[in-house]
């Protein structure tokens, strides 16, 4: 069965969920969906999509469709996804999930009670690093997880910075974590890899180290996080930074036994070094070894690449793929419900311990 | 006359301001985007003995914002656009922002408009090679085919046209070839482009339509204050170099370049096999050079200031000199 797949959101995201989906091959965009006539007229034009709608139930009552993608801002997901699974369509959602933790499992509840599936868009979850790091968890090669570190980089600069500082409207100023609610889903959805499933503890530190502009809206976003967390006998910490440079996207995974380095810049997944001969000449051995290991992820990412398997949005489509397959052959789905909720709950008690800034960059006083 | 200019932050919408002013335009409201260029208007604005220059940050994808921004408007001059970022911000900055000006400017009954296009939206895919592109040559119908900039520009015209013909204000367009100049950005794609440390040059010897930023400026002045209403104004300079010769120059005085010259034979080859290998690939590399954008870019073509001369406007900065004194500060 060929899925009948329509998309409610028009903006920057929607064109990587019109080429993943048709990459994957398993459904057809039979339709799209925005507020903004204009917006919706554009995207159908550009990719040559037969319906375009301003209006969901609409598009829902006309289409026939079998699963609706929500690539429309955060607050209006649980209202979009509702509708559609009452429709009987299954869902894909753009992160944020939802606002909040209750509104994601809101969403979770409506999919149980009407017999529809969900999935979130946690692309990171399924790009090579992680599928391999999946497979050192599952081996045992890692032993018991001590402690995680991760990093992701945001370019103020590039299309998505520069959107959101110059639109004091940008839906992302509404969000109670703002730049960083956004964008947390990238690193925590990927703890959820390793950490136990447990309450998180969370400690929080938020800040600007841009100039002020002297718009209180723009000036109240800030730009650099860190934060510390506890599972059960894990700790992780995970840093957001518009500042660093190069932009980086890193995780390190820290076990008893192994320890791993993923990068998912450069799509690679190696062990920490290690010296395992005595003396300054067992220096000499951790950095030819690590040479070794990057080669071989480099020759695994030209194989990626020559298989037409290393797309810029690969990690989408091997998630939506899983998905489809789902739906259609009634499998697992490829992201546990149990990792969505962990993920919002801990984002949910990072967001309430971001601060709200003052023109000068540092915290409003409580 | 109160004059409002969108986008007076950017590079062209600034420089508009300052020729409104040198022709004697005094009344004048700049819209910029938060944090885009306010300082240099504001320092204007205290500069200014007489009539006033008022300054407001306002995003057009504001109904209310722009709404309240047009009022008591005779003239706008549009020169804010998305000229950056995805196909979707294109759209939204430039189609949707329009849309919005539109709508406000007939609440507020605006008189004029004149609207900055680009070349982009003209169909140079079906034109001869050596033809000569001026304001008759025929317009894209969608604009797809050439990029979502293109695609931006033509829907941009097709709403102000079709919001002229229901409401009955004036407008004039005007669209500039490539505008260069101190600020702007250092190479043209109609030049070539930049892959895996080399310059591809893929302009060769056609020529390179540019236009000083000043000189296009006071062109965008010219059209919007004595322009026949519905008229069109194509903004180029005279004596354009081709492409080689800006890119001889650029390595020059700018910076050297490991160039690679694709003849057009071999260009139209690389853009069949990049645009069949994306299709097999399913999009790991895009196609962004295809087939019809290098007929439409890549032949030679001959380009026409004739109907800006006939209202008076003359280039006061020449190809030799705007380049003499704008190539030095790309090396910053």
């Amino acid at each position: 069965m060929t899925l009948r797949i329509a998309i409610v959101g028009c903006g920057k995201i929607a064109d990587s969920h019109v080429e993943q989906i048709r990459a994957v091959g398993r459904g057809e965009v039979v339709a799209v969906c925005d507020a903004e006539p204009l917006m919706s007229e554009q995207l159908a034009l550009r990719y040559r999509i037969p319906a375009h709608y301003t209006d969901l139930d609409n598009l829902l009552a006309k289409e026939r469709v079998d699963v609706l993608h929500v690539a429309t801002p955060p607050d209006s997901h649980l209202v979009l996804a509702t509708k559609a699974m009452q429709a009987g369509c299954h869902v894909f959602l753009e992160k944020p999930v939802a606002l909040t933790e209750d509104e994601t499992q809101r969403i979770l509840q409506v999919a149980e009670t009407t017999g529809r599936k969900v999935a979130v868009n946690y692309l990171y979850n399924f790009e090579a690093p992680s599928l391999e790091l999946k497979q050192w968890l599952a081996s045992g090669r890692l032993g018991s997880i001590v402690h995680v570190e991760a990093t992701y980089g945001y370019d103020l600069a590039g299309d998505y910075g520069v959107a959101v500082l110059s639109d004091t409207g940008h839906w992302v100023h509404r969000l109670p974590g703002k730049l960083f609610h956004n964008v947390l889903d990238h690193l925590v959805c990927k703890l959820a890899l390793v950490m136990p499933l447990q309450p998180v503890q969370v400690q929080c530190l938020a800040y600007r180290l841009r100039k002020a502009v002297g718009n209180p809206v723009i000036d109240a976003l800030a730009d650099e996080l860190r934060v510390t967390l506890k599972a059960g006998a894990v700790t992780a910490t995970a840093v957001i930074s518009g500042h660093a440079r190069p932009v980086g996207h890193t995780m390190r995974v820290y076990g008893n036994n192994d320890t791993a380095v993923l990068d998912y810049v450069g799509r690679t997944l190696v062990p920490a070094p290690r010296q395992t001969q005595p003396g300054s000449i067992g220096r000499l051995g951790p950095a030819v070894a690590q040479a070794r290991a990057y080669a071989r992820s480099a020759t695994a990412n030209v194989r990626r690449f020559w298989r037409h398997e290393y797309h810029f949005f690969q990690g989408m489509r091997v998630l939506l793929d899983g998905f489809y397959r789902s739906i259609q052959e009634d499998t697992p789905l490829p992201l546990p419900y149990e990792e969505i909720l962990w993920s919002v709950q801990t984002i949910d008690r990072i967001v309430a311990q971001i601060p709200a800034l003052t023109a000068d960059g540092t915290q409003e006083a409580a | 006359m109160k004059i409002l200019v969108t986008g007076s932050g950017g590079f062209l919408g600034a420089r508009i301001v300052r020729s409104l002013l040198a022709a004697g335009q005094h009344d004048l409201r700049c819209q910029i985007r938060e944090g885009r260029g306010g300082d240099k208007l504001h320092a204007l604005a205290r500069e200014l003995r007489e009539g006033q220059l008022e300054v407001v940050a306002c995003n057009l994808l504001s109904r209310q914002d722009t709404a309240k921004l047009v009022e008591g408007v005779e003239l706008i001059i549009h020169a804010a656009a998305g000229t950056r970022g995805t196909p979707a911000d294109m759209m939204l900055n430039t189609v949707v922002a329009t849309r919005n000006l539109l709508e406000a400017a007939v609440a507020a009954g605006t008189k004029r408009l004149a609207i900055v296009s680009s070349f982009a939206v003209y169909n140079t895919e079906t034109m001869a090679s050596g033809a000569l592109l001026d304001e008759q040559s025929p317009v894209e119908a969608v604009g797809i085919d050439k990029g979502p900039y293109a695609l931006s520009k033509v829907r941009q015209e097709q709403l102000v046209l079709d919001y002229q013909r229901r409401h009955g204000f004036e407008c004039v367009f005007i669209r500039p070839g490539v505008i260069y100049g101190e600020g702007g950005p250092a190479m043209s794609s109609r030049v070539g482009i930049r892959a895996l440390g080399w310059f591809a040059s893929l302009g060769g010897s056609c020529l390179l339509p540019l236009t000083h930023v000043d000189n296009c400026a006071d062109a965008v002045v010219a059209a919007a204050l004595r322009g026949e209403p519905g008229a069109v104004f194509n903004a180029v300079d005279d004596d354009l170099p081709s492409c080689n010769e800006y890119l001889g120059l650029y390595r020059r005085q700018v910076e050297r370049l490991r160039v690679l010259r694709l003849p057009y034979v071999l260009l139209m080859l690389g853009a069949r096999v990049l645009r069949s290998y994306s299709l097999r690939s399913k999009g790991q590399l895009p196609a962004i050079l295809t087939p019809y954008i290098v007929r439409s870019m890549y032949r030679p073509l001959k380009y026409s200031n004739a109907a800006l001369k006939a209202i008076g406007w003359q280039p006061t900065i020449s190809i030799s000199r705007g380049l003499q004194q704008t190539l030095p500060t790309f090396r910053k």
